[in-house]
């Protein structure tokens, strides 16, 4: 992996409207810090090769090694990534009442990990107002009051950072897929530090097309709305195509393609529609409300889930074929509208004289991809 | 009785002896020193001493004591003439009554100043008489005179002075000081052209009476003992020069051993130059160099003369800053007349051998360890810019900040993490920042700061701040509030409680000011980052109309603080990550406080004892948590 400095991130990224503000280079130093959903790197910094860089997922993530690294094989460039298997779930009678997204079945998994010490603290996105905040949670409780899609892009990882500072060992993290790549390359060591242990022991990935620009998205909810009196946002399933906002005072619809001119540019250059290198990803079961899509990739995810159902915690189902066909023909679609974009933009396993890409995979997962 | 004297002690000492009862300016280096010498002596002498709000106040309060027929000085550096220049013209249209003299000191070369501006054209612009004394003995002497010469006149008399004029010193013979009480009197009920009993008033038609009155000083500088001349009958070559120059062109002729062929006339009488003298040594040679500070204003002054006597005189060589003799950009010093004189005269010079001076320009460019301009250890401005910056950072839409005069100028550069993005005059920043906060109509999304000290709040910043309210401009003003004039020896303003000689006197607060002309306004301690930062954030924000921040806190050299520390601070090694990811000697490199040293050994941050004061505040910017807090 080729690993550069914070002006190499700056270049790459910041200054060329990339960042998606997913918080990994965040609470790593005092240089990079977020407000309001944008990321601002406050001093020029003079480290050669910074963690920063590593993990950012939007420079120089080579997808291959990371497979091989992750899930002991490559990155075939297939719509849905490595999974051992796909199936319905939503949270069982142990898991206490929430404001759940659709089935429950992230917060489920958290406070099952919880309870058994799988994971000592949860790094999770919860909201103040209209804005998604980074929120470590230690009790059931808390990992309650952070249920519910953001839909906005929000600095998670800076919490995760901040707890593997204070000296995190068995960490558990809710990301979205830019999230999770960034994750994924952290547990990965690209820094090569001594000593290293992989603090994070649960990963569970979010599915998502695409997130909105919060400072955008603010700015078109307060003609609305008071944004000080937001409790929860919530994209009904299509034939909606409505984005609902709840406030204390009740709850107003707005048209979704008004909502969809808000989206970060830079998502329409993420390839992962299901957080692929997860343990776990979760999403909507299509077409319900009730119930999540849960993609069960690694060993230490196969276990958990397995152990969650065992305990009450998860309500697990066969996955019907059409949901999975229509989730894996969505899932190949971004990807590969993402790709001819990257490639287009000339970041696809670019050379090294030509600069720096955003991707690398090799020449069957292109062709895969791009059909 | 003979004493070492400050140019600007003669200065004053010179207006105590012609009696002066009222003295007025605005504190600006190099002239400070004026007010401060006057105001000790105020209660003894009796008089009354006024660090005014302003310049243009400065010379209004001055021209008042005139008018009641007091004698009455006004001090202010060169760009303080431009301040009080629209009164200038109007004071000199009107005429005086008691003598009354302006006192203008010059920074050439701009050591302390964002300028070079040149005060005496403000002489020849307005039409008044124009001395400037060439030694430390004249700069009392003289001083002395103006006041007689104003009252000869009826009109006031502007002295000039540069840096190594006033902050030099030598020796200075004192003369007497006069006794007798002053009655204020205040005469308006003559006719309106009678000088001493009429309504004091400018009007177009008292422009002839100005030329007249031009007419009766150039008389007396025929016959003025301040102009001198020395060298021989017919030189091979005239130097005409003024000021502190006349120093340095009497140490070039000796150093060059030409005395016997430069002739110095040494003009203390600038403007008008008096024609009579001038024919007389302008006819002597063929060759003129004119040696000033600043502008070509003495140099354009004389070829005026040259070519309306040119029929009696003849044609003349002359050279100068036109010709390139002489620098028109920088401070002069007796190497710059050696070099004129020498190619001039075709006699070989070389202050320092070509060699030595390239080894040790070499040597200075490696050795020399790099001195950026700095705040003190200490100095509240460091945090105010480090929560100005960081917080323009996140706000993320390409904010800037329009600066000011003070201290806080350096903000332009790294002791303020190049936060500054325009500086101009005193009150200017907040003037720009109501300007560009106006242009939302042309799709300029941008918040505008401007930044501006107390004192500077106060001699030009509220007419902005009123501009901003009234016509809605949205823009936040941060006044940095240390308590004083910091920047040009800690004077008082309108917002302390004690005045120039010491009285107490009731304060204005800025906050309420602010207030009552209806801007949104906070006040923060600067110490405390995370607040600061976070009002900031919350302020850029609000559009609806003009903001102020006031950031509260001493200046560290301040009396309340110099003596105290507050916090002893100490670096804990093992928590210090030093360069590497994670921190990149965030202390050392960017904050750069002098009380913190970087050793390069150990590769981590130390706390310079005898340089650090305790402040407290780099114990919050430390990633690690690594730097300590004490209560002292």
């Amino acid at each position: 992996m080729r690993i550069f400095g914070s002006n190499e991130l700056k270049e790459d990224v910041l200054a060329k409207g990339l960042c998606i503000g997913c918080g990994a280079c965040i609470n790593l130093c005092p240089y990079f810090r977020s407000y309001k959903g944008k990321t601002a790197s406050l001093f020029p910094c003079t480290v050669e090769k910074g963690r920063c860089f590593a993990y950012c997922p939007k420079v120089e993530v080579d997808l291959e090694a990371l497979s091989e690294q992750t899930f002991g094989r490559p990155y075939d460039g297939n719509p849905l990534g490595t999974y051992r298997a796909i199936k319905t779930a939503r949270a069982g009678k142990a898991v206490g009442a929430g404001q759940f997204q659709a089935g429950g079945t992230v917060s489920a998994l958290m406070c099952f990990a919880l309870s058994q010490g799988i994971v000592d603290a949860a790094v999770l996105t919860g909201r103040e107002e209209l804005l998604p905040v980074p929120r470590l949670a230690r009790t059931a409780e808390e990992v309650l009051s952070c249920a519910a899609s953001k839909y906005t892009a929000a600095p998670t990882l800076s919490a995760l950072n901040e707890a593997i500072k204070a000296g995190g060992e068995r960490l558990g993290v809710v990301a979205t897929p830019c999230q999770t790549l960034a994750a994924a390359l952290l547990r990965q060591n690209p820094m090569n530090e001594e000593n290293f242990r992989d603090p994070i022991s649960l990963l569970v990935g979010l599915f998502c097309t695409w997130s909105l620009d919060y400072r955008a998205f603010e700015a078109y909810v307060a003609g609305r709305v008071d944004i000080h009196k937001v409790r929860k946002v919530d994209i009904p399933p299509p034939p909606a195509e409505v984005l609902e906002i709840y406030t204390d005072n009740g709850r107003i619809t707005v048209p979704l393609d008004e909502v969809r001119t808000l989206t970060n540019d830079t998502c329409g250059y993420c390839l992962d529609m299901t957080a692929e290198f997860s343990d776990l990803s979760v999403g909507v079961l299509e077409g319900r409300t009730d119930k999540n899509t849960l993609i069960i990739r690694s060993k230490r995810g196969e276990e958990v889930a397995s152990a969650a159902e065992k305990a009450g915690y998860l309500v697990l189902e066969e996955m019907p074929t059409e949901s999975l066909e229509h989730l894996r023909w969505a899932a190949g679609n971004k990807k590969k509208r993402a790709l001819a974009r990257i490639q287009e933009a000339g970041r696809l396993n670019t050379a090294e004289e030509a600069g720096r890409a955003m991707v690398r995979m090799n020449a069957d997962a292109i062709a895969a991809i791009l059909g | 009785m003979e004493y070492m004297a400050m140019g600007n002690e003669a200065f004053a000492r010179g207006a105590l002896e012609a009696g002066v009862k009222v003295a007025a300016g605005y504190p600006g280096t190099p002239s400070s020193e004026i007010i401060e010498q006057l105001s000790r002596a105020a209660k003894q002498a009796g008089i009354y001493v006024e660090w005014s709000v302003n310049e243009k106040l400065a010379l209004e309060v001055a021209a008042a004591a005139s008018f009641a027929e007091l004698r009455s000085l006004a001090v202010m550096k060169q760009n303080g003439v431009n301040v009080a220049s629209d009164f200038l013209l109007h004071l000199a249209t009107s005429g005086t009554r008691g003598g009354m003299v302006l006192i203008a000191c010059e920074d050439p070369g701009a050591l302390s100043s964002v300028n070079e501006g040149d005060a005496r054209t403000f002489a020849k612009l307005v039409e008044i008489p124009l001395l400037e004394p060439g030694d430390f003995q004249e700069a009392k002497d003289m001083t002395k005179w103006a006041f007689e010469l104003s009252e000869k006149i009826r009109n006031l008399v502007m002295m000039r002075s540069v840096t190594r004029m006033s902050h030099a010193s030598g020796n200075v013979r004192f003369g007497p000081l006069p006794s007798g009480e002053a009655k204020a009197e205040y005469k308006y009920s003559g006719g309106l052209l009678d000088p001493n009993t009429g309504p004091v008033t400018a009007g177009g038609y008292r422009h002839r009476f100005v030329l007249e009155k031009l007419k009766k000083a150039v008389a007396l500088f025929e016959e003025s003992p301040f102009n001198t001349y020395q060298g021989p009958e017919k030189p091979a070559l005239l130097l005409i020069t003024s000021s502190a120059c006349y120093l340095y062109s009497r140490e070039a002729a000796r150093i060059l051993d030409v005395e016997d062929k430069v002739g110095i006339l040494k003009l203390g009488t600038t403007w008008p130059l008096p024609p009579n003298l001038l024919k007389k040594h302008l006819a002597s040679t063929d060759n003129i160099l004119i040696v000033e500070e600043v502008m070509p204003f003495m140099e354009e002054n004389v070829k005026v003369l040259a070519a309306e006597m040119a029929a009696e005189i003849g044609i003349k060589n002359f050279y100068g800053k036109k010709s390139e003799h002489i620098p028109s950009v920088g401070e002069l010093n007796p190497d710059v007349v050696l070099s004129a004189l020498a190619d001039i005269l075709d006699v070989g010079y070389e202050s320092v051998p070509a060699e030595y001076a390239k080894k040790t320009g070499a040597l200075a460019y490696t050795k020399a360890p790099a001195r950026a301009l700095t705040f003190c250890p200490g100095c509240p401005h460091r945090a105010s810019f480090w929560s100005i910056h960081n917080a323009l950072e996140l706000d993320a839409r390409k904010g800037f900040v329009c600066g000011d005069i003070g201290c806080y100028t350096m903000a332009i550069g790294p002791t303020g993490f190049n936060t500054v993005k325009s500086v101009h005059s005193m009150g200017s920043g907040a003037g720009l920042a109501s300007g560009f906060a106006k242009l939302r109509q042309f799709g300029m999304e941008q918040p505008v700061v401007a930044v501006c000290g107390d004192s500077t709040f106060f001699h030009s910043a509220i007419p902005a701040l009123v501009n901003a309210v009234h016509h809605k401009a949205d823009f936040t003003l941060i006044v940095l509030d240390n308590s004083g004039t910091a920047m040009t020896g800690f004077q008082p303003h309108p917002g302390l409680t004690v005045n120039a000689m010491n009285d107490e006197v009731p304060a204005l607060d800025i906050a309420e000011i602010c207030r009552a002309m209806g801007a949104k306004v906070e006040v923060r301690d600067p110490f405390n980052l995370e607040e600061t930062q976070n009002a900031l954030n919350q302020l850029l924000e609000y559009k609806e109309g003009a903001k102020v921040l006031i950031l509260r806190q001493p200046c560290a050299l301040s009396p309340q603080r110099k003596a105290g520390q507050k916090f002893k601070m100490q670096v804990d090694e093992a928590l210090c990550l030093g360069e590497t990811c994670g921190c990149g000697r965030l202390c050392t490199r960017i904050f750069r406080c002098p009380g913190l040293v970087w050793d390069q050994e150990k590769g981590i941050s130390r706390i310079d004892e005898v340089i650090c004061v305790g402040c407290g505040v780099c114990a919050d910017i430390c990633p690690q948590q690594a730097i300590k807090r004490e209560v002292a």
